[in-house]
Order: C-alpha cells, then structure tokens, then sequence
C-alpha cells in the first residue's frame, strides 16, 4: 500500500517554504484515535519547547469562566525549526483555534491537563501556523 | 568549501525557498509497499523526498577528499525518505509471528517510544553528521535519542563477545572508494524499523558507504541474521547533504510523556 501525505505552505510562516510531513518517535494511533477530531478555540497559555514533542497548553473557558487547559501534541524543535518556529512563536493569551486529535485512553497529562494531538494551529487572523500531524507520520505505517 | 561556493548554495536555498512541495508519495517495507518518490513544483525529486525542508536544494560538485586520498564522508546528511525503505525483509516464521503481533498492536512498544536506541540499521528521520579521520569515523545522530557510533578505521578487528550492545561494534576497512563498515554484537531488543521488524542477536549488518558527489551518499546495507531471517538482505539508502544545517539537541527522555499514555490497539 502507499501512504500520500501533502506537504503545504504554511503561509506567512514558515521560513523554508514548504511544512515537512510530521514526525513522532512513536506510534500515532497508538496514542491518539485518528477518528476522534476535536476543535478547540482559547488562548495560549505557553509553548512548551522540549523534546521529543513540543507541546501547546491552551486555555479555553466555558460559558460560566471556567478554565480547562488543553495540552496538543506538536513536532519536535529540531522539526519546528527548521520551519521557522522558535519558543516565541506563540505568545501567552493570543486567541487560537487547534485542531487535533484527541488521546485514545482519555487520562490527562499529570499536570490535569486535556491531552490532543495537534493537526492544524489557526491565528485570530486566519492564518494557520502549524498543518499536518504525526497521524500522518510514515514511520509506523 | 569554498566561500564562493557556500554563498551560491545559500543564493539557491533562498531561492528554493519560495517554492512549495504539493504531494509526496512514500513506502514501507514488509507492508508491502512500491517505493516512490513524490515530484514536486521545483522538479527535483530527491528534495521532494526531504522531511526535514522539502524545498532545499542539495549541493553538486565533487566528493571532498582526506589527506590520504581516501574519500571523506564528513557533513551533515538527511536521510530524506531513505529511513522508511527496507524492502521485503525474508523473516523466519517465528519472527513473521513477532512482526504481526507488533503491527496488530499500533507499534505500542517500539523501543523509540520509550527514548531508547534505535540500534543498526534503523535511523531515524532527522539528520546525522559524520566525522571522519583517517582513523575513525563517528556518525552522531541528531534524532535516535542522539546516539552515536564509532567505526574504527584504524584496522582493529571485532571486539572479543562485549555482550549485547544498542549500537554494536563497528569496524571498517576500505574497498577502493567504498567503506565497508562491518558490525556486530547487536541486542535483540531494538526493532528494525517502526513497524517491528525483529531480528536476533546474531544480526551482521554490513553497511557499504559510498560519496558519488559532493551532495550524495549511497549506503547499501545487507542484514544477515540465521536466526530470524530465511536469507541475508539487502537494501539501499540515500542521504542529501545540507552544508548549512547543524544537528541539534534532542534530548528525548526530557519531556517523554508518551510513554504513559501509548495503549495500542
């Protein structure tokens, strides 16, 4: 069988041009549900920088202010780089929509927050900054 | 390199950075699949094959040479697709069993998942630099937990049985512009690839390292194992010097939360 990926512009971003396919030094779908999708707007509480993935937390309150903090897997930072991307590039309380997928046993990061994996990171402006994610990583299919 | 040289590369980075990639195409080995190679907009296929920045261009010109006229394969390389291709591996019943479970399971226990060693020949996707003496050659993975492997050139033999190594034993020896890296003593717990290709601890990898040109190194890799293999095997893998690129820190267990959370099918 063979696997296509795309490999697109991340407009406005990326310095290199073209958004490599994602990379994981695991297995997908043997961590998130590729069928469970979530969309989620909030804010950006940080970018986590750190191997082996750099994480996004953003916070998303509900109608009655309350918080819950998502935790999106994202690439490594040799990968993100390499894109353009440094620790900055998300800055604390700027207004997002992430798109992702959610962890296939539903348990928390030990820091409470909601685990995903992130697909596409979408600017109160419109631009996505960051398209793909490891579920479509070559490695484990 | 020549600074001349070094700013007409920069001059074409720059200009490769304004095209895109659409679509490439890759394949697996036992998954039965046919290799191909996506063509994009800038109609260079090897680039489309690049994970790390499809859109960079890879250097032409001579292979360097050492002192001693022996080719240097020093620089840093991206394996572009080259890390997924293994072909058809020909695995003894047992071992086919081993694979199968391992597919039918998501690869929920490959080893890199939990921040170990990737072991030989598995690599992984990111870049290796190579340093070469006349004496030694060190290859120091960006990706794979940054492990590193020493190829003593220096015409010591095989270390006397040190037991089951991540990373085995390496020694090589040249055939004319080819170097003939030989290596053993490999544990059985790393996978082949990510997909679970067992293999034993009787795994000989002969790795056969050649620099064409300046932007190009052909590996062809046979893997013999009479305990998990019906036959020896042999592929092929070709990596793409980026001359502008530095490997960077990936300190794998920093931040390895996957490990608790991978559960499989």
């Amino acid at each position: 069988m063979t696997f296509r990926f795309r490999v697109t512009l991340a407009s406005g971003f990326a310095l290199f041009g073209a958004v490599a396919p994602i990379l994981a030094h695991h297995s997908f779908a043997a961590e998130y549900d590729s069928t469970k999708t979530v969309t989620v707007k909030g804010t950006i509480n940080k970018l986590s920088w750190v191997n082996p993935h750099a994480y996004v937390f953003v916070d998303v309150k509900d109608a009655s202010g309350k918080v819950t903090t998502w935790a999106f897997e994202s690439l490594s930072p040799n990968a993100l780089s390499r894109q353009g991307w440094n620790r900055n590039s998300l800055k604390q309380g700027e207004e997002v929509t992430v798109d992702g997928y959610m962890a296939k046993d539903g348990k928390p990061l030990a820091d409470g927050s909601i685990h995903a994996n992130s697909r596409a990171i979408t600017r109160a402006d419109g631009r996505k900054v960051f398209v793909g994610s490891s579920a479509d990583d070559v490695t484990y299919k | 390199m020549s600074k001349r040289h070094l700013s007409s590369l920069l001059a074409a980075a720059a200009f490769a950075a304004t095209l895109s990639l659409p679509v490439a195409s890759v394949a697996q080995s036992n998954a039965k699949a046919d290799a191909k190679t996506g063509k994009g907009k800038a109609g260079q296929k090897e680039n489309a094959a690049d994970f790390q920045s499809a859109s960079t261009p890879t250097p032409t010109g001579p292979a360097p040479k050492m002192l001693d006229g022996k080719p240097d394969l020093s620089g840093v390389w991206t394996p572009g697709l080259s890390f997924t291709q293994m072909g058809q591996v020909p695995l003894q019943p047992w071992a086919d069993e081993v694979y199968k479970q391992r597919r039918a399971n998501l690869s929920k226990d490959d080893p890199e998942g939990h921040c170990l060693p990737a072991g030989v020949p598995r690599i992984s996707p990111f870049l290796q630099k190579f340093v070469q003496t006349p004496t030694l050659l060190v290859i120091l993975d960006e990706g794979n937990i940054h492990s590193y492997r020493q190829v003593f050139l220096d015409g010591r033999p095989h270390l006397d049985d040190p037991g089951p190594l991540w990373m085995g034993d390496s020694i090589g020896k040249w055939d004319g512009d080819t170097l003939v890296v030989d290596t053993k003593y490999l544990n059985d717990k790393t996978w082949l690839n990510g997909q679970g290709l067992p293999h034993s601890e009787d795994l000989h990898v002969v790795e056969r390292i050649k620099r064409p040109d300046l932007g190009h190194l052909e590996l062809e890799i046979t893997m013999e194992d009479p305990k998990a293999f019906t036959k020896p095997h042999t592929f092929n893998r070709t990596y793409l010097l980026r001359p502008t690129w530095e490997i960077q820190e990936y300190v794998c267990n920093e931040f390895n939360v996957d490990a608790d959370h991978l559960v499989g099918k």
